[in-house]
């Protein structure tokens, strides 16, 4: 349906081609500390970071950071505290009750304080929306400059689900007054080791 | 009833018209704020426009490219010519599956596209679930902006509908109960849907994936939830490489709403497991505009809702004065596009100050335009004397780039030189009920020199 009729009628009113335009990535470079910058873009969009010197220290800040979390699932395997396990055949309907999901993030961005995951490394792609608390793990090393770096670091993966998280899920849709907490996960955590 | 009727009604509740002003104004300061952080912001609106200038000339190809790649990752692809298409193609994904419940996100095409009563009629549910959208559908209301669907309703307002639809406990309107009420209620949507409906803020056409960015998380909650994922898109959110995505979320939340980045900004590229994943790629209009090249461009829009925030008018008229989809400037090109007759009235509802192409992420020549509708429409459409005049005199200001570049502004212009009847008559309702009176003095010229530095 539709589709030769479309194709048809843009053909026909398109213009001459325009050349795609030369993208001058020299404009865009900064000498910055990316991870000051990524620590401070973080807290701007409502994450809170937590610094650990070793990565076995995460079992402690969890404890002190989530101490009624009960239904935990570590997609890290850096974690004991894992109480759920899932696998590919987990539904999105079991997970309701998750408090804490732990999952690796790839890297993150300094100049807007996001962090790719991707579904390679959770089972599930609900996981990280459904969960009530979301804890990223990411190496302090692993913090590019911008978006195009960010595209550029991408470009090579296998294709299939993948998320920039900003921060915990939010509205201002009730008199444009921020409320952290909308229909994704309550609270973001970036454990930085 | 035309805009400035329509605007009048809004301007009847003073004290909540004060508050959309500010609120808006407040959300353009952000997205000053914002763009200013950032190194190369007019390289990046400059790349913007021209890719998607090129796209569009060779939007055809893309199309195939886009199809081919998506299908090769297991998507579905379907093309539909308009609305009614649009609408039937998507209930029929849903009947053949026999999916009752849809839970859905925030997409100003489904809107367009009359889907929500489609569906309804056809016996099956839509929950909207970005919250603004909520509140709208269940006050039986559509949305007043894109980018804030509710804006128009205050918190009271919100409180008495949730304690209607939700049985909340009356709260005075506290946004943060409402707000946790309302996600409790959606989760449960989420969990028992059996499809998901999204937009598509960017289609890629090198990997035929695509990107879908939200605050609330609620594309995804619907997405990763339901076994069927249907994502429905204008053709011209296309663009050529996924690279080209570092320009455009670099731009789209921080003119949106002054963030850095939406908090999600996800991206499909093939169906989960036991899932099926579709995209309608629509037209409905989109290759009509395509052939007008005075207003070609208005089809680069990425719906950052950054004309609204910023025009004096918008703010002070409201969303649905506009009576169209997409209100605001962008819209006022886009409508009289679809049915002039209906819209004819859109294009006055500016004062052609231009401050929407300055913030245009993707740098529209907004203002410009709509003055060419002025134009069309005069020659189209009898029009009172009085517009007439006042056309004239904007046409002067325009048509004389030395007096243009001078006044930086044409309207700073009538504003200043064109008599009190002309400013304020009928067609200005926003003037009518803003009878200058906030001029200290009676200094006009002071006034406005003041209000321009705020
Ligand atoms: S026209 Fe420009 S400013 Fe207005 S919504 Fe579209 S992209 Fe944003």
């Amino acid at each position: 349906m539709g589709k030769e009729e479309i194709l048809r009628s843009v053909r026909k009113n398109k213009p001459t081609l325009i050349p795609l335009p030369e993208i001058n990535l020299d404009t865009f470079n900064e000498t910055i500390d990316l991870l000051a910058n990524f620590k401070e873009k973080v807290a701007l969009v409502g994450g809170t970071i937590k610094e650990l010197s070793a990565l076995n220290e995460i079992d402690r800040e969890i404890t002190k950071l989530f101490p009624n979390a009960r239904n935990i699932v570590d997609c890290t395997k850096s974690s004991s505290l894992g109480t759920v396990s899932i696998s590919d055949k987990t539904q999105p309907q079991d997970l309701e009750g998750v408090d804490l999901a732990i999952i690796p993030g790839a890297f993150g961005v300094a100049e807007n304080g996001a962090i790719w995951i991707s579904d390679d490394r959770f089972p599930i792609r609900i996981l990280p929306f459904i969960t009530k608390e979301l804890l990223i793990v990411l190496e302090k090393k692993n913090v590019c400059l911008h978006l195009h770096d960010a595209y550029e670091l991408l470009s090579k993966r296998d294709r299939s689900f993948g998320v920039f998280v900003s921060g915990p899920s939010k509205t201002a849709d009730i008199e444009q007054c921020l409320v952290i907490g909308a229909q994704g996960a309550l609270s973001l955590t970036v454990v930085l080791v | 009833m035309n805009h400035a009727q329509k605007a009048e009604i809004f301007n009847k509740d003073e004290a909540k018209v004060n508050w959309h002003d500010k609120a808006l104004w407040y959300v353009r300061e952000k997205r000053d704020t914002a763009a200013h952080g950032v190194k190369g912001w007019e390289h990046l609106r400059d790349l913007a426009s021209g890719i998607k200038a090129h796209v569009l000339s060779n939007l055809d190809e893309y199309l195939i490219t886009f199809e081919k790649n998506a299908q090769k990752n297991g998507i579905t692809v379907h093309w539909a010519s308009n609305a009614e298409e649009h609408n039937k193609i998507v209930n029929k994904i849903l009947a053949d599956n026999n999916a009752k419940k849809v839970v859905k996100s925030k997409s100003m095409l489904t809107e367009e596209c009359h889907l929500n009563p489609y569906l309804e009629s056809k016996g099956i549910e839509v929950v909207d679930t970005d919250l603004g959208e909520y509140i709208v559908q269940i006050a039986k209301e559509t949305p007043s902006h894109i980018v804030l669907p509710a804006i128009h309703k205050t918190k009271e307002e919100v409180d008495s509908l949730f304690q209607e639809h939700l049985g909340t406990t009356p709260s005075n309107g506290n946004p943060e109960y409402l707000t946790h009420e309302a996600r409790k209620h959606l989760r449960a949507k989420f969990l028992e849907a059996d499809a998901a409906i999204t937009g598509v803020n960017f289609a890629i056409a090198e990997t035929g994936g695509f990107v879908v960015c939200t605050n609330e998380g609620n594309a995804d909650m619907g997405a990763h939830s339901a076994k069927i994922h249907i994502a429905c898109m204008g053709m011209e959110k296309l663009i050529p490489k996924e690279a080209h995505l570092g320009i455009f979320l670099r731009l789209l939340a921080r003119s949106a709403t002054g963030q850095p980045i939406t908090t999600y900004s996800s991206h499909f590229n093939k169906p989960g497991p036991e899932s099926q994943m579709h995209i309608v790629i629509v037209d409905n209009g989109r290759t009509e505009q395509l052939s007008r090249e005075d207003f070609r461009s208005s089809l680069h829009c990425i719906r950052c809702g950054a004309c609204m925030n910023t025009c004096p008018i918008y703010r002070r008229s409201g969303g649905h004065s506009y009576d169209a989809t997409i209100p605001g400037p962008i819209g006022s090109i886009l409508s009289p596009g679809k049915d002039l007759t209906k819209h004819s009235s859109l294009p006055f509802a500016s004062t052609l100050c231009g401050s929407c192409s300055n913030v245009c992420p993707v740098k529209i020549n907004i203002h410009e335009q709509l003055y060419k509708w002025r134009q069309l429409i005069t020659k189209d459409v009898k029009q009172p004397f009085i517009k007439k005049t006042i056309l004239k005199m904007t046409g002067k200001v325009l048509s004389n780039p030395k007096l243009y570049g001078f006044g930086g502004r044409s309207v700073r212009f009538i504003l200043k030189y064109a008599p009190r009847f002309l400013v304020y008559s009928k067609l200005n309702a926003w003037g009518k009920a803003r009878e200058l009176p906030k001029i200290k003095n009676g200094n006009f010229d002071q006034w406005y020199k003041e209000k321009r530095k705020n």
